[in-house]
This record gives structure tokens, C-alpha cells and sequence, in this order.
């Protein structure tokens, strides 16, 4: 154990987390080159964005300076705000943590949050400047940041490339002095700790896990500790970018766990896993469970992929422990899901995911958080779908979720950004310059407020220089009603959205103003309507359609004529029918792209 | 009955709005390309034709003796000695009583005019290369020749065009000599100039049906049948050649961009004019032979654009599989409830509202 040393990076986005990790694979000979390629962010989706989503462990062995072998395991993280969760489960799983900045950004808002939570879980913390190599690095100024907003000695830090290597062997060397080996009694009944999993089709969940005592391996019997479960381990081993079998896992290694474990909702993430032999081991406490933010409903296109659907989500948790769902049904969606996420982020990419890796044909709905809803007796109702609303004579008050965010601007862009903020009914908590070159806002929003498109408009107001970290911070009562849209005549639950009193109406009719150009014309008059209570706030009709005709007709070409109608079948039939209404799939998010 | 319609891909110049085939200034390729027609043609020897149709494209463009020379030569080649309705297309610029002479002497009897337009303007605007002044003396001139069948075609939808505009165009239209009208709306066709460059003033969608309407009122009050989606015509004046697509009917098609229907297959010659002259029966593409539910349906489409003879299911069933015919009377009585179809008991045919939407109303007629 005295050999081993458990790591992660935790940076602000694009600090350079990907590239250093994939230097320090070459380093320790776990890959030779890789061709510009980011090893570890292997996701299509993670590429195309840019940016980390699943966290990975890779398992080196490193012959250090004192001439000693040691095994390094680096934990990836990802980095956005979204994922602050998943950054404390791979905390859980290491001694130390590399902080990386980007010396020509200097400390960044998640730069801070993700600082705190590795202190808070007592991790050693090794201050890293990165991007020395550019022109515009400021060493200087990053090092200053971290004594004043972060509280490490600059003395501490090490200064390197990730791109092009300089300063990394010394990393290395760094990590296995000062970070400590894990603690842990090998002789001790086994308790290892979930921090991740993932689904193969052949051989089932995947727990990835940290060993804190005793030891596994193939032919053990194991417990889940929250379930009680029983199942016999098949084989045990690391990974180095893929698996490899080993003969145990000890106390103070990182691994994975074959067991044949068939049901998706048998593997929890922070679960503990203790040995068959000693079902009274306690469970590894201090674990925090992830908590969903954002809600939206996700419905198959057609009724009949209901089943695909469950499927799908539940391979996604599987791989994705912070994504919770549940049955619910829409009187006009039908059957589907209520999806919980960690934030916008994260639902966007699920979404995606689910449509890409998944092939499913689904209908998401406007994202909504959790509600407190107090009625008249004084009853708290949670409620995260706003068409579950009581109606409004039976509601004394409503609360809802607020979330404290830390916003790091240059001063010039300080202006824009609080009037953006204000518009998201942003209260500001304090205002700091902790140097010329940065102003740290700290404002309360409605989470509510946020999780639109408060970051997108941010980044635009700020030209990109602003970042943002958040963190859940409590209810408050808010001046909310709930506004309905009827399409037709019919009330579309999936449509419903809760809004503050005063930009009620102005949503309306935004609303209703983009549904009337997202649902093309019908054989009929379809009036769209906005209301609150029975009160209609906003009106517009779409016209029937008066010509949908194909009249150029010689020739006799009746095969092209008829794959035409062919084509235009299959884009109705994307459509999703509100009673008579052929309504296009976006039209249920149309309520996060309209412009006040 | 079966047809013969000859695809004659040549124009003097290419109208903004056509996506039809034919390429323009290649004369030069007349004689091959009829050469090329008639070896097509002799692969169909011993069929037997009841309607000849010769669209295009320009066919009055090859002139009286081409005209003489492809007639006498297809029917030679196919042994065919008579058709009984056998139209030919003509454009106004280049109409003349020799050709007018020729045709009738060849056995044809009915005469399309490409007149669009009686208003000059709108005819420039798309670069039609006549005036409607050739156009009413095309007809008059078919006439004299001694055609007691004339169809006119007529676009609605032009840029600039209002109702008074294109009433004034019909208003003198059905004056003259003639026994059948269609009318196409203008649309734009992918790639084509007016597309690309679409004008300011063109009509809308909207527009455009409150044209067709008003359009449709008054040839109906003037005595002219609304037959099928975009003709008209005095009654007993229909286009025999035509009616037999709606009625699923069987068809040859010969030259490039032609479409064929016969034995059950539907299928189509590439619209490439060289590749056409270098080997006529080589070109075939698209073939396709539809079965089951799907021809099923493709043939209750075409029936439905048939507005007065609409789509009497009894008649079409035989041959089909009864589940089929079962979930097509579901769906077409489905669109009865709605009333985009009426049914009488024994025949379903287009409600006189849906006609400008057929194809929404055609969508739901096929399988899901
Ligand atoms: N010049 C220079 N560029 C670097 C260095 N390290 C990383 N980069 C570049 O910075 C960008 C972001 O690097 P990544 O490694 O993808 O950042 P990340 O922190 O993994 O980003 P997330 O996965 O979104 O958290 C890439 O374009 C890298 O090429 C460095 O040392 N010098
Ligand atoms: S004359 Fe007819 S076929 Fe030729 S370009 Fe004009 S519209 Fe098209």
C-alpha cells in the first residue's frame, strides 16, 4: 500500500485537465503517442463538446526518483458546473488532487468550487500552473490568485505545459512525495466504496470501486451493503484504459469488480461493498447522494417504444448514477418518464445521448425544478412538474429552489452582467475585487431563472470571459403562477410552465407567438392560447393550411409522385398528435428559445 | 387501354419556373434523337395503343416535317394504325398552320396549347418567349387548320398576379375555341432560376389558393367540369390520354425523362438526352413493382384525383388482399368524418375544400 498513490485533476473547463492526463500516460508508458487525440475523454458526445462528462480511472505503475516502483491512479473528473457531484464522488476514491490553472486565465470560478470540495474532503492538494508555455501566461498573477482566493501557498505550486510536457516529470515526482498512501487494513474485513459503474452487455454492471480494508477477488462472495444483496465475484481487476484481470484487489487499490450483477437498480454509486463473510461491516459513510435540480419529462415519439425507452434510461443510470427517473404520464404525451438531472447541462447531454447512442425517437419537455408548493391546510406538496400544480385558489404560497452563484468577470463586463442578472431576478449577496483584474459577484437566483439559458447569456455578455459555479442554497417564496397552453382547445400538460407574476404574460405570449411559427399550418383553424387559472393571457391562431397540392401532373411520373407523399408522411409521422394537432417535437421545448 | 406518350426534350430556351426535361438550342440532336425514338419504339412492337400523347419539352418545336417523320415512323414501328385520341403539345412560338396541317394529317386530333398567360407582362416575368397575342392566334389557328379539340394550359401564381389579372386571362381564354383547360399553380422547383432568384411580388400560398378558387368558380360557371385536381374541361372533353394515369392505367413512355407503366411495373427512363441517343433501351431506371398495401393505396390516391369520378373501392378491390382494402376503407372513412372526403355509398371523392390540400389528405390515405 505504501506504494500506491490515489490522484484526480480538478480544474475549471478547459484549464488543460485532458491534455496533462494524457502527458502523464505517456510518461508512466501506458500509451506512446496520441496523435493530438485526448485519451481519456472518449465519449462522441465529450468530444464534440469539449468537455468531460464520465469520470475514468487509469492505473500506472512509475519508477520514481528514489528509484522505488510505485502504482499511480488517476481518477478523471469532469469539469462543469453541472457535475460538482460527480466531482465529489471521485474525490471520495483519492488522497490528493492536482489543481490545475490555466496561467492565462488564472483562477476561475469552478477553479474555486472545485478547490473547496477537495479541501473539505481532506485531500492533499497540489497546486498546478498550467499553459506556461503561452505568450499570454501569468504566472505571476495565477500564483498571487491562489494565496488570495484560494487560500494555498504559492510556494507549493509547479509550473508546467501539459502540451508540451515541461514540468511534468517533476509533477509526477511531487505526487508520490507529497501525497499520502492510502490508509487501510488489508487483514481487515472488506469494505470498498462505489464510486462509479458502467454497463457491458455481456457481463452486466461494472462497479468501479475504491478497497478501504480487507481484500477481493474471483470466487469471494460480496454483499451490497444497502440491499443485502449476495453475488459472487468473477473476476477483479484495474484499468489501463481497458481492463485487466488481476488476482486480488486490496486494500488502498482502485478497480473494478465483476459479479454479474444483471439489474440495473442493484448498483449504487456511494454504496458500500463488503465481504460475504461479514455482513456486519458498517457501511463507508460521508458519501453525498446526488440531488436532481432540473426535471423534465421525456416521452417516446411513438406509444410503443415506452418499453425502449426504460431500457435506455435505466443503461444511462447505469453509467450515469445521477440521473434519476420515474413513471409519469401526460394526458397528451402519454406514457413516459420524469427525468432528474444535476443541471441543464447535464439534461441536454442526456437527451442527446439517449437520441444518439440509443437510437430513441423522444419527446423532452421544458425543464422545470422542484417546487414547494404550500396549499391552503397548510400542506408542503414537492412538485416537479408544473402541470401537477394544484389550481390557484388552493395555493396559499409557493416556494422555490434558490441557488447562490459565484461569478468571476473581468470589471468591464461587470455592468452587463448585473443587468443580465437582474433580469433573472438576480439578488446580489457581495461584490469583491480580490485583485485589479477580476471582480467576484456572488448573487442569489431562482434556480428556476438559471436553468434556461442564464450561462449561455452570461458567456455572451461577458464575451466569454465570465465564468460561474453554483450551488443549491435553500427555498424562498417567490410571486409564481403557473400558466397553461391549450393547443386547440386542449390543455397540453406537457406544455405548462411556471413563471414569476410579472413576466407571466410577457412568457405568454412569446410563447404562444413561437408555437405559432414551430406548428406548421393544419387541414383546420388551430387557436393557441395561454392561460392562468381560466383567465386567457394570450391568443393567436394558426390559419388552416389552404394548399398542399401537387398539381403539376403530365407526364405520368406517378412513382415520383408518390414517394413525395411518401416523404412528407414521414415527416408528419415525427410529429407528435395533440388531439387532431400534428405538433413537431422542438415545439415542447419551445418555451427555452423564445425571446422576451 | 394502354397509351404512348413520347417524351420530346427540346426547347427554344428554358422558362424560369420548368423542371421539366429538355435542354435548350440542341437541335442539332433532332434527328438522332428521333432516330433514337424509334428503335425504343420497335421494342414495343405488337402492343396495342389506344392514346398517343407527344409532351415535352417542345414537341411543336421540331416542325412539320420532323413531326410527320417521328409520327409515321412510330406507328410503322409499332404497327399501329390508329390512335384514338392523339394530342400533341404546342407552344405559341412556335405554332404555324404547316405544322398545325402536318399533325392532323398524321392522325393527331388534339392540340395542348402552352398559352400560361394572356398578359404579356407575366408572361415576360418568367421568361415565356411568346406574347399573348402568338398565343391566341396559335389557337385560332389550330382551329382553322381544323382541331375540334383544344386544350390550353394555364399557371396561376404568377408574379404580380391578382384575381382581375388572371380573370381577364380566363374571361378571354374561354372564348376561344377550345374544350379543356388546365391549370397549374406556379411552384418553385428546386434549383430552378426561380428559385433561385424568387421575385418580390409572387403570390403566396394563400394567394395562390384564393386564385385557384376563384379561378375554379368561374370555369364552372362558364360550363367547364372540374375532372381532376388541374383540369378542366367542357363535359365529354377529357383527356382520354391523361384519364388512363388517374385510372391506374397502363402506359408506355419512350425517350429521355419518359415514365412507363406496364405489366404491374413502374419504371423510367434517365432523363440524360445523349445517353438516350446513344442506347434507347438501355436507360431504364426507378423500376419499380409495388405490391400489397402500397399499390393498394397508390391507386386510391389516383382514383381520388379524380373529383367527379372519384374512387369506388368495389371496383379496385378485386386482386387486393381484403385485410388491405379493409384498413384503406378505415382510413379513407375516417377522412369522411372529417369531411376532406365525401362518400355516397358506393364512391369516395375529394371534398371540393380539400382539393388544394389533396396532398394532405393523400398522406393519410397511405400505410402508415
Ligand atoms: N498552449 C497550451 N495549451 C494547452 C496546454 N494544456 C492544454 N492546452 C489546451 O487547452 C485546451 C483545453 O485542454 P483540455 O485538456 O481539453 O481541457 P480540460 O480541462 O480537459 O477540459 P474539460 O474536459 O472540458 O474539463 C486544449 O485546446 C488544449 O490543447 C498547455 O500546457 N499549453
Ligand atoms: S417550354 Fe415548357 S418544357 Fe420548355 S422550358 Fe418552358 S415550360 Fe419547360
Amino acid at each position: 500500500m505504501e506504494n500506491i498513490r490515489n490522484f484526480c485533476i480538478i480544474a475549471h473547463i478547459d484549464h488543460g485537465k485532458s491534455t496533462l492526463a494524457d502527458r502523464i500516460l505517456e510518461l508512466t508508458g501506458i500509451v506512446h503517442t496520441t496523435g493530438g487525440e485526448q485519451i481519456l475523454d472518449s465519449m462522441e458526445l465529450e468530444r464534440e463538446r469539449g468537455i468531460t462528462i464520465k469520470a475514468k480511472t487509469v492505473r500506472m505503475p512509475y519508477k520514481a526518483g528514489d528509484g522505488k516502483d510505485y502504482i499511480l491512479n488517476l481518477i478523471d473528473t469532469p469539469g462543469h458546473v453541472d457535475f460538482n457531484y460527480e466531482v465529489s464522488r471521485s474525490l471520495q476514491a483519492c488522497e490528493g488532487a492536482l489543481l490545475l490553472i490555466d496561467a492565462s486565465q488564472g483562477v476561475e470560478a469552478q477553479t474555486i468550487a472545485n478547490a473547496n470540495l477537495a479541501i473539505d474532503s481532506g485531500l492533499k492538494i497540489i497546486p498546478v500552473i498550467n499553459k506556461i508555455d503561452l505568450q499570454g501566461a501569468q504566472i505571476d498573477d495565477s500564483l498571487l490568485q491562489l494565496e488570495a482566493m484560494l487560500g494555498l501557498s504559492m510556494d507549493d505550486a509547479l509550473l508546467i505545459s501539459a502540451k508540451n510536457g515541461t514540468g511534468v516529470v517533476e509533477l509526477l515526482e511531487a505526487i508520490v512525495v507529497r501525497i499520502p498512501p492510502p490508509k487501510g487494513d488489508e487483514k481487515a474485513p472488506l469494505s470498498c466504496l462505489i464510486f462509479d459503474s458502467y454497463y457491458d452487455a455481456y457481463r452486466g454492471v461494472i462497479p468501479h470501486v475504491r478497497v478501504f480494508d480487507g481484500s477481493v477477488a474471483a470466487g469471494d462472495k460480496i454483499i451490497i451493503k444497502s440491499t443485502g444483496k449476495t453475488f459472487d465475484v468473477e473476476e477483479v481487476g484495474y484499468f489501463c484504459m481497458r481492463l485487466i484481470p488481476a488476482q486480488k484487489l486490496q486494500a488502498g487499490d482502485v478497480g473494478y469488480i465483476v459479479a454479474l450483477v444483471r439489474d440495473a437498480g442493484e448498483i449504487h454509486v456511494g454504496d458500500t461493498i463488503i465481504s460475504g463473510a461479514f455482513p456486519q461491516t458498517p457501511a463507508i459513510p460521508g458519501f453525498r447522494h446526488s440531488q436532481s435540480m432540473v426535471f423534465c419529462g421525456i416521452y417516446p415519439l411513438s406509444t410503443n417504444d415506452y418499453g425502449k425507452l426504460q431500457d435506455s434510461l435505466q443503461k444511462l443510470q447505469l453509467n450515469d448514477s445521477a440521473i434519476a427517473f420515474e413513471k409519469e404520464s401526460s394526458a397528451a404525451l402519454g406514457h413516459g418518464f420524469r427525468v432528474g438531472f444535476l443541471g441543464m447541462l447535464h439534461m441536454e447531454i442526456t437527451i442527446e445521448r439517449l437520441q444518439r447512442e440509443y437510437e430513441q425517437e423522444l419527446i423532452a419537455t421544458v425543464p422545470s425544478v422542484v417546487y414547494k408548493v404550500v396549499n391552503l391546510k397548510g400542506n408542503e406538496l414537492l412538485i416537479d412538474n408544473p402541470s401537477k400544480f394544484p389550481a390557484p385558489a388552493e395555493i396559499d404560497h409557493i416556494e422555490e429552489p434558490i441557488i447562490r452563484a459565484r461569478i468571476i468577470v473581468p470589471p468591464e463586463y461587470v455592468g452587463a452582467v448585473m443587468e443580465l442578472s437582474l433580469s433573472k431576478r438576480g439578488t446580489m449577496v457581495s461584490m469583491e475585487h480580490p485583485d485589479g483584474k477580476r471582480v467576484l459577484l456572488v448573487y442569489d437566483f431562482p434556480l428556476a431563472e438559471v436553468i434556461t439559458d442564464y450561462y449561455d447569456k452570461l458567456k455572451s455578455v461577458s464575451r466569454g470571459y465570465a465564468s460561474m459555479d453554483y450551488q443549491f442554497n435553500g427555498y424562498k417564496t417567490g410571486d409564481l403562477v403557473k400558466v397553461d397552453v391549450l393547443v386547440n382547445n386542449d390543455l397540453v400538460d406537457a406544455l405548462s410552465y411556471v413563471a414569476a407574476s410579472e413576466t407571466a404574460v410577457r412568457k405568454g405570449r412569446a410563447l404562444v407567438h413561437k408555437l405559432l411559427k414551430l406548428i406548421p399550418r393544419q387541414q383546420f383553424k388551430v387557436p393557441i392560447q395561454a392561460a392562468i387559472g381560466g383567465r386567457i393571457i394570450a391568443r393567436e391562431d394558426i390559419a388552416p393550411i389552404r394548399k398542399d397540392v401537387l398539381a403539376k401532373c403530365y407526364g405520368g411520373d406517378i412513382s415520383r409522385k408518390r414517394k413525395l407523399l411518401e416523404k412528407q408522411k414521414e415527416g408528419k409521422k415525427k410529429m407528435k398528435m395533440i388531439g387532431a394537432v400534428e405538433v413537431p417535437q422542438e415545439a415542447f421545448l419551445s418555451l427555452l428559445k423564445i425571446e422576451e | 387501354m394502354t397509351g404512348l406518350y413520347v417524351h420530346v426534350p427540346f426547347c427554344a430556351h428554358k422558362c424560369d419556373y420548368c423542371d421539366f426535361y429538355s435542354v435548350a438550342g440542341r437541335l442539332d440532336l433532332v434527328d438522332s434523337y428521333i432516330e433514337a425514338v424509334i428503335t425504343e419504339a420497335s421494342h414495343y412492337r405488337g402492343q396495342s395503343f389506344d392514346t398517343l400523347y407527344l409532351g415535352g419539352g417542345t414537341p411543336s418545336i421540331l416542325g412539320a416535317k420532323n413531326l410527320e417523320h417521328l409520327v409515321t415512323s412510330i406507328k410503322a414501328a409499332l404497327d399501329v394504325q390508329k390512335f384514338n385520341e392523339a394530342t400533341i403539345e404546342v407552344n405559341p412560338d412556335s405554332a404555324s398552320l404547316e405544322l398545325f396541317e402536318a399533325a392532323l394529317k398524321n392522325g393527331i386530333n388534339r392540340i395542348s396549347i402552352g398559352v400560361q398567360s394572356l398578359a404579356d407582362a407575366e408572361l415576360k416575368c418568367v421568361s415565356r418567349i411568346h406574347t399573348a397575342e402568338q398565343a391566341l392566334t396559335a389557337i385560332g389557328m389550330a382551329a382553322a387548320a381544323g382541331f375540334h379539340r383544344i386544350s390550353v394550359d394555364v399557371i396561376i401564381g404568377l408574379p404580380g398576379q391578382t384575381w382581375q389579372a388572371l380573370f381577364s386571362t380566363l374571361d378571354r381564354i374561354i372564348m376561344q375555341p377550345i374544350d379543356h383547360i388546365s391549370i397549374y399553380c406556379l411552384s418553385l422547383e428546386h434549383e430552378t432560376p426561380l428559385a433561385l432568384h424568387p421575385p418580390a411580388d409572387l403570390p403566396s400560398d394563400d394567394d395562390q389558393a384564393d386564385l385557384f378558387v376563384q379561378a375554379r368558380d368561374f370555369l364552372q360557371n362558364n360550363g367547364f367540369v372540374h375532372y381532376e385536381i388541374s383540369n378542366f374541361a367542357r363535359p365529354g372533353c377529357e383527356c382520354a390520354h391523361n384519364l388512363n394515369y388517374w385510372r391506374g392505367g397502363e402506359y408506355v413512355g419512350l425517350g429521355p425523362a419518359a415514365a412507363s407503366h406496364l405489366h404491374g411495373r413502374r419504371f423510367k427512363n434517365r432523363a440524360d438526352l445523349s445517353a438516350y441517343i446513344n442506347d434507347p433501351c438501355g436507360v431504364v431506371e426507378d423500376s419499380e413493382e409495388l405490391g400489397g398495401e402500397k399499390k393498394l393505396a397508390e391507386e386510391a390516391i389516383l382514383h381520388l384525383r379524380l373529383l367527379m369520378e372519384g374512387l369506388d373501392v368495389k371496383n379496385m378491390i378485386s386482386g387486393f388482399n381484403p385485410q388491405h382494402t379493409a384498413r384503406l376503407t378505415r382510413r379513407l372513412d375516417m377522412l369522411v368524418t372529417e369531411g376532406a372526403l365525401l362518400f355516397d355509398g358506393a364512391v369516395y371523392r375529394l371534398a371540393p375544400s380539400a382539393v388544394l390540400i389533396s396532398n394532405t389528405v393523400f398522406c393519410r390515405v397511405l400505410p402508415d
